[in-house]
């Protein structure tokens, strides 16, 4: 009897679905499904494409991934990128080299990224609020330093070119970086100490403390390392299309950076999950859009659509794994 | 004899001459300069625009601004950022203030509508700029959209109809597309494609007046269709990103990228650098001099009721390619004020 128990168990576990499974699989249908009737889908250009165009989106949500697994949200990611970068650009037109301004840039980032870490974990005002008001403090400040709301880089810098339509063995640089960016977090996140202590703030912050765990530390330059993932973001996106367009953060890209997170199944909650989650949700959305921008669908559709299947994958979840006292955790959204 | 009657006749000149001069500096007055001043000084005019972010914005506001401190009255933007229910919300602030001329950029044809009822209805005068309702006020001025449409996607009708085009095939990249500036264009790109059977629209996807998302859609479509001729557009910031997704893929000679704009600098350097093609420059300075006009009209008659006429005046529209990229096509905002 007691010898079969955890067999029973083990078998079990064998055939749940995680969420990133349900995802994956949704995901791996659609692709299969466009393959078979759409015309091009499949061809080499377009799959590249399709992974081009989720790269800046794929950037900020392993950023977001990376605060989420230590519970904490951010939502200043969008601001800082657009006003970092509008910052750097603004820094080149007062006679600073792009190079400098880009450096300089990255300094007042990583500062904002620091206020809103202080915020947090010393001061202890909940991440969605702190981050929030650190977003309209950052874009508001933007609003009366730069009166336009795009801003051209200069022209002739031939890094942010490549950045935007340079190839290395025939796959562009922006999906390079993405992929760079994101083994970067991973392995922190895995490997090294620090990124165990997330997990571990993540997971529990107060028994994380007790246990002598450096977490106010931890959140802080959590914080400023998503400033900083966001920033890259913002030059990645100055590389393809030659400017930053500062009004992007009245667009709705930093909640479906958010969704990308929660629908790979990173829980809200902390502690759990990392970048392959991210990465997971990144390449759904960015199946759905191709497939739909293909077909033509219209802007209203193509976001029916888009909710619809974001909220099928989050409701199978439900249904596949249910939660309940054991699962769920304090602090669940 | 005649030195004498020479010098006297200088004299009596002089005289006359320096007798006259204060004479006149009192009596010169400029036909309806006075008039104009008393209707003008100390009048209220509230803008209500949709983003102070915007070059049209800008140019638009550094004209009227001019006007108002050379002439006396008052001049306020109350600029809701994009943000339709701040906008609401401005629009009833001013509807309270009673000034005596509001002017007002349209997120959409609806939105605004009932409050610009009430505001004309509480007698106050109303000018939309470039953005119209579907609620008809005092006065427009601006683009005729339908035109700019009927131009933009005639170019590409010459363009990809002529002999050697790679194809017939267009894509619309649209802003909003409850905008009037899109439901017009869009009408203007409907008829002539009815007027020219060869040409196919493949895409018709809004980019959300976004420079990434115009890039993202422009991408894939390439994809789909390689042999793609042209692409309209709605706002030149945006098609940047179109621009640089065709060259990216190299293929600058073969798509042609036909937008529009208010003129600004920004879009000359967009040409040059090949990211664009052809820009059909709806000028915002001038635009801005011809609603200064309409202004004017209103503070010098206030006797006329608010809504008992309604104009309509569409601004120029300049064709802007490589050849013609410079000068008052090209303009800096610090050169308006």
């Amino acid at each position: 009897m007691s010898l079969r128990e955890p067999a029973q168990a083990g078998r079990h576990r064998r055939f749940r679905l995680t969420q990133e499974g349900v995802v994956s699989l949704i995901a791996l249908t659609l692709f299969l499904a466009f393959a078979l009737f759409l015309n091009n889908f499949m061809s080499q250009g377009n799959l590249l494409t399709l992974l081009k165009n989720v790269a800046i989106l794929g950037t900020l949500a392993v950023g977001m991934g990376m605060i989420v697994v230590g519970r904490g949200i951010d939502l200043t990611m969008v601001a800082v990128m657009v006003v970092g970068v509008a910052f750097a650009i603004w820094l080149s037109s007062q006679g600073f080299g792009f190079g400098e301004a880009v450096l300089i840039g990255a300094c007042l980032v990583a500062f904002c990224g620091l206020i809103t870490g202080i915020l947090i974990a010393i001061a202890e005002v909940p991440p969605i609020f702190a981050t929030l008001a650190m977003a309209s403090i950052v874009y508001g400040g933007g609003r009366v330093a730069f009166s336009s709301d795009v801003l051209y880089a200069p022209a002739g810098i031939g890094w942010l070119v490549a950045i935007g339509s340079g190839t290395f063995l025939g796959v562009p640089y922006s999906i390079l970086i993405l992929a760079g960016i994101a083994a970067l977090v991973a392995l922190f996140l895995s490997l090294t100490r620090f990124g165990r202590f997330i997990y571990a703030t993540g997971d529990n912050p107060h028994a994380a403390r007790t246990m002598g765990l450096p977490t106010r530390p931890v959140q802080i330059s959590q914080y400023v390392l998503a400033a900083l993932i966001a920033y890259a973001a913002g030059i990645l996106m100055t590389g393809l299309v030659s400017g930053i367009n500062t009004r992007l953060y009245n667009s709705t890209l930093i909640y479906d950076v958010l969704l990308v997170v929660v629908l790979g199944g990173i829980s809200l909650s902390g502690g759990q999950g990392g970048v392959r989650n991210v990465l997971v949700g990144t390449v759904l959305v960015g199946i759905l859009i191709n497939g739909m921008t293909i077909m033509n669908f219209s802007y209203t559709s193509q976001n029916l659509i888009k909710s619809v299947i974001l909220l099928a994958a989050l409701a199978l979840d439900a249904v596949i794994n249910p939660r309940d006292e054991q699962t769920s955790q304090s602090g669940d959204i | 004899m005649k030195v004498l009657k020479n010098t006297a006749f200088a004299a009596l000149a002089a005289s006359a001459l320096l007798a006259a001069v204060p004479a006149q500096a009192d009596d010169i007055e400029q036909v309806g300069r006075a008039a104009y001043l008393e209707a003008v000084t100390g009048k209220k005019v509230i803008f209500v625009p949709l983003s102070q972010g915007m070059d049209l914005n800008q140019a638009w506001t550094a004209v009227w601004q001019r006007h108002a401190a050379r002439y006396g009255f008052s001049f306020e933007v109350r600029d809701p950022n994009m943000d339709t229910a701040a906008g609401i919300r401005a629009l009833q602030g001013a509807i309270a203030e009673k000034p005596d001329v509001l002017i007002v950029q349209n997120p959409d044809v609806q939105t605004y509508a009932r409050a610009l009822k009430q505001a004309q209805d509480a007698g106050i005068k109303i000018l939309q700029i470039n953005m119209q309702s579907i609620t008809q006020t005092d006065s427009y001025v601006g683009n005729d959209w339908i035109e700019m449409g009927r131009l933009e996607a005639g170019e590409l009708a010459r363009t990809c109809l002529a002999p050697g085009a790679p194809s017939g095939k267009i894509v619309w990249l649209a802003g909003v597309q409850t905008g009037a500036a899109n439901i017009y264009m869009r009408e203007g790109l409907n008829q002539i494609l009815a007027e020219n059977p060869g040409l196919e629209l493949v895409s018709d996807q809004p980019a959300d007046y976004d420079s990434e998302k115009a890039r993202q859609i422009t991408e894939t479509v390439l994809q789909q269709h390689p042999d793609l001729c042209g692409i309209m557009g709605i706002w030149d910031n945006a098609e940047v990103g179109a621009g640089a997704a065709v060259l990216a893929a190299g293929k600058q000679d073969q798509v042609t990228i036909v937008t529009n704009g208010a003129g600004a600098h920004t879009a000359c350097e967009s040409i040059e650098k090949g990211l664009l093609d052809v820009v059909y420059n709806f000028n915002a300075p001038i635009q801005a001099e011809i609603a200064a006009q309409q202004i004017s009209e209103f503070l010098q008659n206030p006797d006329r009721p608010a809504g008992s006429e309604k104009t309509v005046f569409f601004g120029p529209i300049t064709r802007v390619d490589k050849n013609n990229a410079s000068g008052r096509n090209c303009w800096k905002i610090d050169e308006l004020k």
